[in-house]
């Protein structure tokens, strides 16, 4: 059987800042084959040049790339030399694209209909609809992408990359930014599609859970270079490139019982977590919280208790409230019910080195007030770190400066001279080097950039950190050191840490606890071990259905179905990974 | 979708009190004494307290306005101080005539300038992005008593085609007045396209990066196709409410070009009635041009729902 | 710095970060519109400040014999109707042009800079109101505003600037409140709220140098339009007083005569337009160096 798609020693370059730029390299000699009906997954972090070989399927580089060298061969016609009208003819009918992002790669001024239509093909509109398992088509198909949820938005992409009966179908992480449980419905569609129609498929994915159940074949990129192919289920029993075997160490497991320590060779070795002693004093504890967005209500009664030197997740897809609540604790968003009260006590021996303990800090706070109306101290014990940590550093200042500004305001240090010290000193703690005090945000890497993030939470001296999602927008391996770094602090510190996340397989080896929230609802609450094991709530089995670990050959996909209402509420900073 | 525009509609008729009241105030700011002003210095006190009286000048700021913009609702902005004319037929006449250049001007300019900005974006970086780029910088560039002068210049004294100056005063009829129209009209046409080109390169070069035109590329269909269904209506988006500001804008823009070639339209009555302190004159121009603004940008508006379905859609998910 | 992306993870970049000025000055640097535009309105300025030293004849001295000369050795753009040189005049008209409008300039962008930055960051009803009356404001022609503050308090330097303050200044909070808004829901700008930072800690050290670009830029392209309206205004006669050399003066002067002295025309309008294309080109290459979207902030 000949390949249908082969590329062959590819590069593209792309040019910096005009004219007068130097080619930067983004693909590096890629080559691979994928035969018909094969699925081909492209995995890599960010940066790695993924998605440009995909596009390149289509004929398609970015404003300001060219291809540099090799060929790129789909249905045995050279995409780059192909006249303007076959190329177009080539698009669509051989090969078809469905974008990362449905709702940007839809036309937001077109009805549905229109726009699945245009695609070309025979099938009606209504019937590629139904194909694609969406309610009601005809009436779908005249609305405007808007009014679609994110998953319905995917599908609707998907049915017009079918419309045509294109051969190759290359997906670009088709389903980033969507829920796990979404993820997973269409992950299925795609799946069935595939073999229905005998498509081929492109896969391209940061997330290896999902290129272990979907791909036959993997190819693994970095930097714009293949590191490794191999078909799926050895790549995946046996990887042989330590890039690869570090990659896979890094993605955490639902069945991890502590934090996994990646080494360089890509072993695994997983850390006991830490035990909190029977007496640890209860940090933070809110009660009956309700939190109003104008006439919709986002948390709906929720307790719980933090105790120091614990970690308690809260998890739930996006809309459950779990970042609201978050944000409340920050003193962000005035509850409209309920209280949140933080307990005051000793700081713990070891770290007063300020040696400024007023009485106010003994006394236990009101956090149910906003941040503007608590007194400094109580301010001061709750902090908060953001998901993104791209838009959390003033790109006009350098991070130390963003370290020593809380260290000044809050007046943990004396003088100016102090603060650099104490600034250079945090940045070390955090594990970064100090010199990179001087540098700005932009200087730095994702990765640093979190970490630079957390160090400035930790200049306040908190007894309470809150960490609203700040792995998801980094690449796994990062992930993990970012993981292993809050471990280590709430060790060190006897921090109380809330963690929010959307992802249970991140969950699983750092929290000591777990609350399951389900639109603005507790659904389920325990020790990690116990809810993990023998999780209680339907919802929260359909949760863990729907992860996706990266082993070869796990369990049939359990049909999810869409469990997002039709006007999907997704906050911008709960939206995925890169 | 009914609710948004009756929003719109209502934050245009507050627009429009308020801007009532600044040009009420801005006028009544002016110093020096009415009366004596129009009388002149020698009048006698008597015919001065008369006048003051007919004015309704001893009567407090509220009152007066109060009649004021009551007159104007009915059309009726007073008398002149000058002419001693009711004010609304004599704005209405000269406003007419200017009426006819503005209509020749968005003609030209707005369509012009709509397919030329497509254009430069769709080209952008190749020559025809950069001629059309530089132009338009340049008529940017150039005040319009200047594009005025020089279009004199150009086709009234090296190549008699067009009047220089207009004859006529302001009860000329259009067929007077045509001949006289093309070079005012032009000149605003150079300034006005300028802007819109400009906008319009950059908003379509903005859509023309974004996701959903690439898609649309994917899916193997046709360059004129992309462009015109899937790029176009939110390129518009953004250069809507630019074209309704610099519609606006003509109100006061054809001052300094009427002046030059002698119209008989608003600009000149403006000046003139600046010039004279003619009051009630200042306030109908004023309150007039600030109607064009608020109607312009309401057009703009109800565009704007024409092209994004989000908001025509508002009300029917959420 | 991760266990994996070691090699990598350091971009190369100077380990000490340049000082925002010497960064600013690279970035103009980079684009050569800019670099143009900004020398070009420098040879103005520079023209302005040296006019005494440049031309020897006094821009305003009559003389009737010497009326409506053409170009000659000892005049080299004419004279105009009144015998004056028309280059001296042109020389020192930049002074008045480029005075007025950088102080106008200045004013208008300091008062915009200020209310549009406290209206996105206190938002709620400060911010509706304000809108309400900026849009009022601009309904007005700003020609026919101009003309009567002009009318009211006299023609005086001050006068101008104050009424050029006026007209723009709705349009530059407009402006500037977008590049704000655009910042305020930032998550650093939300981490200071949090700190519980005053209004104008954030003001000044989180959203001020982030919208620096945006500011300067506007500065550049206002400054455009306020030399135009400037000179438009002196041209209908409510700007300069004669016979103070001024551009938009000089060309209502010789307009009548420009069949007889085309140069007494021509040599003002050259000297405005190349200012202008000056500050149009600045404006241009900074926004496009800076990545200033000007869609996003609106006009």
């Amino acid at each position: 059987m000949t390949a249908i798609v082969s590329v062959t020693e590819l590069s593209v370059a792309y040019r910096s800042g005009g004219s007068g730029g130097r080619d930067v390299p983004v693909v590096r000699e890629v080559s691979l084959d994928v035969l018909p009906g094969q699925t081909h997954a492209l995995v890599g972090e960010s940066g790695s040049g993924k998605s440009t070989v995909a596009a390149t399927l289509l004929g398609h580089l970015r404003h300001g790339s060219r291809v540099t060298g090799g060929s790129v061969r789909v249905g045995g016609a050279d995409v780059f030399a192909l006249p303007a009208r076959e190329l177009r003819r080539l698009r669509g009918g051989t090969v078809a694209m469905v974008a990362q992002n449905a709702g940007h790669a839809l036309t937001p001024s077109m009805r549905i209909g229109r726009q699945i239509a245009e695609a070309g093909g025979d099938v009606p509109v209504v019937d590629l609809l139904e194909q694609v398992r969406l309610p009601r088509p005809a009436e779908l198909a005249r609305r405007y992408p808007h009014e679609l949820s994110g998953g319905q938005q995917q599908r609707v992409a998907i049915a017009m990359a079918i419309a045509a009966r294109p051969k190759v179908l290359v997906l670009d992480e088709p389903t980033t930014g969507l829920d796990v449980i979404t993820q997973r419905g269409v992950l299925d569609l795609i799946g069935a599609l595939r073999d229905e129609l005998g498509l081929a498929a492109v896969l391209v994915s940061h997330d290896l859970g999902v290129v272990a159940h979907m791909a036959d074949e993997v190819t693994v990129l970095r930097s714009g270079r293949v590191v490794e192919a191999a078909a799926t289920g050895r790549l995946f029993a046996a990887p042989q490139d330590p890039y690869t075997r570090r990659l896979l160490a890094s993605v955490p497991r639902l069945d991890d019982e502590g934090l996994a320590l990646v080494g360089a060779a890509g072993e695994r070795e997983v850390r006991p977590r830490a035990v909190v002693s029977g007496d640890a004093p209860v940090a933070v504890s809110a009660r009956d919280v309700t939190i109003d967005y104008g006439s919709a209500r986002a948390v709906d009664g929720v307790s719980f208790d933090v105790r120091r030197g614990e970690v308690l997740a809260l998890v739930g897809e996006s809309g459950s409230g779990k970042s609201t609540l978050a944000w409340a604790l920050a003193g962000l968003r005035t509850p409209s019910g309920g209280t949140m009260t933080h307990a005051g006590g000793d700081r713990p021996s070891g770290d007063t080195k300020s040696g400024d303990l007023r009485s106010g800090d003994r006394e236990s706070g009101d956090l149910a007030r906003p941040a503007g109306k608590r007194p400094l101290s109580l301010r001061r014990r709750v902090q908060l770190v953001f998901q993104n940590a791209d838009t959390s550093l003033n790109p006009r200042r350098s991070v130390g400066d963003a370290v020593r500004r809380p260290l000044r305001f809050f007046g943990t240090v004396g003088s100016r001279a102090e603060a650099v010290d104490r600034a250079r000193q945090l940045i070390s703690d955090v594990r970064l080097e100090p010199a990179l005090a001087e540098r700005l945000p932009a200087q730095l890497s994702g990765g640093q950039r979190q970490r630079i993030g957390i160090a400035r939470a930790l200049a306040g001296e908190p007894d309470v950190l809150i960490a609203d999602e700040i792995t998801t927008a980094l690449d796994v391996s990062v992930q993990a050191d970012v993981l292993r770094l809050l471990d280590d602090l709430r060790r060190e510190r006897e921090l109380a840490c809330l963690f929010i996340s959307h992802d249970l397989a991140v969950v699983r080896g750092l929290a000591d606890r777990v609350v399951v929230l389900r639109h603005g609802v507790v659904v389920e609450e325990g020790p990690t071990d116990a809810v993990f094991s023998a999780p209680g709530h339907p919802y929260t089995r359909q949760l863990m259905a729907a992860v996706l670990e990266p082993l070869p050959g796990v369990g049939p996909v359990v049909d999810g179905g869409e469990n997002t209402p039709p006007t999907n509420r997704r906050k911008p900073y709960t939206q995925g990974a890169p | 979708m009914f609710s948004f525009i009756a929003r719109r509609a209502g934050a245009a008729i507050g627009t429009l009190f308020l801007s009532s009241v600044l040009v009420f105030l801005a006028v009544q700011a002016l110093p020096g004494d009415v009366a004596t002003q129009v009388l002149g210095k020698d009048a006698t006190p008597d015919a001065v307290s008369a006048l003051r009286e007919k004015l309704k000048l001893d009567q407090p700021a509220w009152e007066r306005y109060v009649d004021w913009i009551g007159g104007a609702l009915h059309g009726d902005f007073g008398l002149s101080l000058v002419s001693g004319k009711a004010v609304g037929g004599e704005v209405g006449m000269y406003l007419g005539n200017s009426a006819l250049i503005a209509l020749v001007t968005v003609l030209f300019a707005v369509t012009g300038s709509i397919v030329l900005g497509i254009l430069a974006g769709l080209y952008r970086d190749r020559w025809p992005d950069h001629l059309i780029s530089t132009v338009s910088l340049i008529g940017m560039s150039v005040p319009e008593f200047v594009v005025a002068t020089v279009l004199v210049l150009c086709f009234s004294v090296a190549l008699p085609w067009f009047p220089a100056v207009v004859l006529y005063g302001p009860e000329a009829s259009v067929g007077q007045l045509m001949p006289a129209v093309w070079l005012p009209a032009l000149a605003l046409a150079v300034v006005m396209a300028a802007y819109i080109v400009r906008m319009a390169r950059t908003s379509v070069i903005d859509v023309m990066a974004g996701e959903f035109v690439t898609t649309a590329r994917l899916k193997g269909l046709s360059t004129w196709r992309v462009v015109t269904r899937h790029a176009l209506p939110s390129a518009l988006l953004p250069t809507l409410h630019v074209i309704a500001l610099n519609v606006a804008w003509l109100a006061g823009g054809v001052a300094v070009v009427e002046n030059v070639f002698n119209y008989p339209g608003i600009g000149k009555l403006m000046l003139a009635s600046v010039q004279n302190r003619d009051l009630p004159v200042i306030q109908a121009i004023a309150l007039i041009s600030a109607v064009v603004y608020v109607v312009c940008n309401l057009a703009a508006d109800l565009g704007a729902m024409a092209l994004n379905p989000k908001l025509r859609t508002r009300g029917r998910t959420r | 710095m991760t266990t994996l992306d070691t090699p990598a993870a350091v971009p190369a970049v100077p380990v000490a970060p340049a000082s925002a000025a010497a960064r600013a000055w690279r970035t103009v640097r980079s684009s050569r519109a800019a670099t143009i535009g900004l020398a070009i309105v420098a040879v103005h300025v520079l023209i302005a400040l040296l006019a005494p030293l440049l031309t020897s004849y006094d821009p305003i001295a009559n003389n009737a014999d010497q009326a409506l000369l053409g170009p000659s050795w000892e005049h080299w753009a004419g004279t105009d109707q009144y015998g004056r040189d028309v280059l001296a005049r042109v020389l020192y008209g930049g002074r008045y042009a480029i005075g007025v409008s950088v102080a106008a300039t200045l004013v208008t962008l300091l008062i915009g800079t200020v209310v549009g930055c406290a209206a996105a960051l206190r938002g709620g009803w400060f911010d509706d109101v304000l809108g309400r009356v900026l849009d009022a404001v601009l309904s007005v022609p700003s020609v026919l505003a101009l003309l009567v503050i002009v009318t009211a308090l006299g023609t005086g330097p001050s006068v101008i600037v104050l009424a050029i303050a006026v007209v723009y200044v709705p349009q530059v909070v407009r402006v500037v409140r977008g590049a704000a808004l655009a910042v305020v829901p930032a998550d650093y700008v939300t981490a200071a709220r949090a700190r519980g930072e005053s209004t104008w800690a954030i003001l000044r050290r989180e959203i001020l140098p982030n919208i620096t670009d945006v500011v300067c830029v506007e500065f550049a392209m206002r400054a455009s339009w306020v030399v135009l309206l400037i000179s438009s205004l002196s041209f209908l006669g409510f700007g300069a007083d004669p016979p103070t050399p001024d551009w938009g003066l000089m060309v209502a002067e010789n307009r009548t005569a420009i069949t007889v002295v085309p140069m007494a025309s021509l040599a003002p309008i050259i000297a405005l337009a190349t200012l202008v294309v000056g500050l149009n080109l600045a404006a241009d290459g900074l926004s496009k160096a800076w990545g200033v979207d000007r869609i996003r902030e609106g006009s």
